[in-house]
């Protein structure tokens, strides 16, 4: 991911790698943290459905009691309190006392005002067109039967026993089993919407123990999946490590043996006097000291670049002429590039700001893309430095852009994400027997990013290839191109 | 044998009739004396709510407390509603309506009844409480109650024209301390 947003993916219709390459390249080298991810989704998903499935089933559970077993309890009285308004208007018909039966008148008129509000209560309740006719006809009902009860209770108080009787029987028997016969339909009628409230609490219920067993198969597969994938990766990870580390002890052994072979086989010489002569002396002489400062070169690559490990080092930021830094550059890769016989073509964009930087570490920096391109820059054998304005990332102003370009062997887009990884060797590099240790690169971008700007590059295979530095405008030019008016910071520490 | 049970019945009656208390009979008529100072109370006559009747006259309210009138206007049949003997209420309608006293009503009945004349004797009510469920349970009910135990239940009827209120009203009933 890191060497992933080093480089830039869509500067120009040469693009290295492409968006979709990108992604798959995270999704290979994160997988383990793409499962966790997905896992954690997943569950959460799930956990949503599963909660709304039990605030579902809790709220049905709630309507049941509210309307169902309520209205079953509620039904319930109203069928013993109708039951209580006959049975006390038939007591008063076993007794001759006035004052008696009119207890029993008092009762059964008791008992059916709470049936009457019952009815009253259960039609205000009533949504459904069933119910609403249910309710009509229940309120009909009982409203004849009262009339037929009021009749029996005056005839038993007027003493008329046996016209009580006959009135009861022919009116009061078949209109109170209407009324019963639509009770009975009310209590059905809850009943049915009990059965069916519990059949979707059970449903619901079903569901969301499918779903949680489910869920937690899932998850136990996919967390599975991930401490695999991390185990793997880590594996995986330290096998590669390894190998770098071999590869790079290799390299350094190889690059040191070289000049050493170098060096033992001209002392030896010497040694032995086989030199002769002021001439073959002096030139012995400067192939020892050549050699030299290669080894000397290569061990302080190497040192400055375990000194970068940290990101960390402590440069000294001051305002830089941008020209200053390329004729730096120019000046310190002048002999490798005119000894490989390379033409150096050089652009400045005129009127370019000020950028933040530490001379020694730019010139450092932009020496290993000149050391590169002088590597792998056959058979164009041109180096093209241009200096330039662009916008920087992420909308934050502008910056200045150094890039080195070569008319060299290029590089393959599958090769781009690891170029900065340090101690990378492509494995084509490798075949063509061009020597190196991997840390170039890897050290470039740490300069860069430890002056507070970026690399890029922009290559194709057999074309060449562009490694743009990204710098920030010193400070003092940011207010200037803005129109803000301020005191320059002169110099800054990092 | 007819003739046999109308004679027991006959002494049945005079049995009943000689075995009422002796205070009761003597304390039919107006209070004399110290009690004609107690205060007193408009005694309403009362119907159910559905009956159509508003007015009665002297004459139609004795004749239905004597049982001679048996059905009203509307043809609905006249339950009579009574206090038991000695209650103020009672006296006052015994007095001021049946103008008989206790044993002349019993007498009155137990004849109406044995003859066919009157066809359902009163129903005997312990309580005014009683009276007013019985007269708003009953369409064809009268009876009788003091002014303050009146309530919407039931229908006060006037009496020759004149309401309890009305200062020509003539049943009123002693108000004795407790009652």
């Amino acid at each position: 991911m890191r060497s992933a947003a080093k480089y830039e993916a869509a500067q120009s219709p040469v693009v290295l790698v492409p968006t979709v390459d990108r992604v798959l390249s995270a999704v290979l080298r994160h997988n383990a943290t793409l499962l966790l991810v997905l896992v954690f989704c997943a569950v959460a998903v799930v956990g949503v459905f599963v909660i709304r499935d039990l605030q579902t089933a809790n709220a049905e559970a709630q309507n049941i009691y509210a309307v169902s077993v309520q209205g079953l309890r509620e039904i319930g009285e109203l069928q013993f309190d109708a039951q209580e308004t006959r049975r006390a208007t038939l007591y008063a018909l076993t007794t001759n006392d006035s004052n008696l039966q009119l207890e029993y008148a008092d009762q059964s008129r008791d008992a059916d005002r709470r049936v009457t509000d019952g009815i009253a209560q259960y039609m205000h309740q009533a949504k459904l067109p069933a119910e609403v006719l249910l309710a009509g006809r229940l309120t009909h009902d009982w409203a004849n039967y009262l009339s037929i009860r009021d009749e029996v209770l005056a005839s038993i108080l007027e003493g008329s026993t046996k016209e009580a009787v006959s009135l009861d029987l022919s009116g009061g028997v078949p209109s109170f089993e209407r009324v019963r016969q639509d009770l009975n339909e009310v209590k059905r009628s809850y009943d049915d919407q009990a059965s069916q409230r519990l059949a979707t609490v059970v449903g619901t219920s079903r569901r969301s123990a499918v779903r949680l067993i489910g869920i937690l198969g899932f998850t136990f597969l996919l967390s599975s999946t991930a401490v695999w994938a991390i185990q793997r990766s880590r594996m995986l990870s330290a096998i590669q490590l390894a190998k770098l580390q071999m590869e790079f002890v290799a390299s350094v052994s190889h690059e040191l043996r070289t000049p050493l072979a170098v060096l033992s086989s001209a002392a030896d010489n010497i040694a032995d006097g086989l030199v002769e002569g002021k001439a073959d002396l002096k030139k012995y002489g400067t192939v020892l000291q050549n050699q030299s400062r290669q080894m000397s070169g290569l061990v302080d690559q190497i040192l400055l670049f375990a000194s970068t490990e940290d990101r960390k080092r402590r440069y000294v930021l001051q305002p830089l002429e941008v020209t200053q830094i390329v004729d730096a550059l120019e000046a310190s890769t002048h002999e490798l590039t005119h000894g490989a016989g390379f033409a150096v073509e050089r652009h400045i964009e005129p009127g370019l700001p000020q950028v933040m930087g530490d001379l020694s570490a730019l010139t450092q920096c932009l020496q290993n893309l000149v050391g590169n391109a002088v590597k792998y820059g056959s058979p164009g054998r041109w180096i093209g430095l241009r200096a330039f304005r662009g916008h920087a990332e992420h909308g934050a102003g502008e910056e200045v852009r150094i890039s080195v370009s070569d008319k060299g062997i290029g590089m393959d887009r599958s090769e781009i994400p690891h170029i900065f990884e340090p101690f990378y060797r492509s494995p084509r590099v490798n075949a063509m027997q061009i020597h190196g240790t991997g840390l170039g690169l890897s050290l470039a971008t740490r300069i860069a990013e430890t002056l507070g700007g970026r690399l890029s590059v922009v290559s194709e295979l057999s074309v060449g290839s562009t490694f743009t530095l990204h710098l920030p405008v010193a400070e003092r030019e940011r207010l200037e191109m803005s129109g803000v008016g301020s005191q320059p910071n002169s110099s800054k520490q990092t | 044998m007819g003739r046999l049970a109308s004679l027991l019945i006959l002494v049945g009656l005079a049995a009943l009739l000689f075995a009422a208390p002796e205070h009761e009979a003597a304390s039919f008529g107006r209070p004399s004396g110290p009690e004609q100072t107690l205060p007193t109370q408009p005694l309403a006559i009362v119907v159910n709510r559905s009956n159509s009747v508003d007015d009665l006259s002297s004459t139609e309210l004795r004749r239905i407390f004597l049982g001679e009138r048996s059905h009203w206007p509307n043809g609905r049949r006249i339950t009579l509603v009574m206090r038991e003997p000695g209650e103020p209420e009672r006296k006052t309608i015994l007095r001021d309506v049946c103008q008989m006293n206790e044993g002349e009503l019993k007498n009155h009945f137990l004849h109406g009844l044995f003859t066919g004349e009157i066809l359902v004797s009163p129903k005997i009510l312990a309580t005014s409480v009683g009276v007013r469920k019985f007269v708003f349970n009953v369409p064809g009910a009268i009876g009788y109650l003091r002014l303050s135990d009146v309530d919407n239940t039931v229908k006060i009827v006037r009496v020759d024209e004149f309401l309890p209120e009305d200062k020509g009203y003539k049943l009123h009933v002693e108000v004795r301390p407790g009652n």
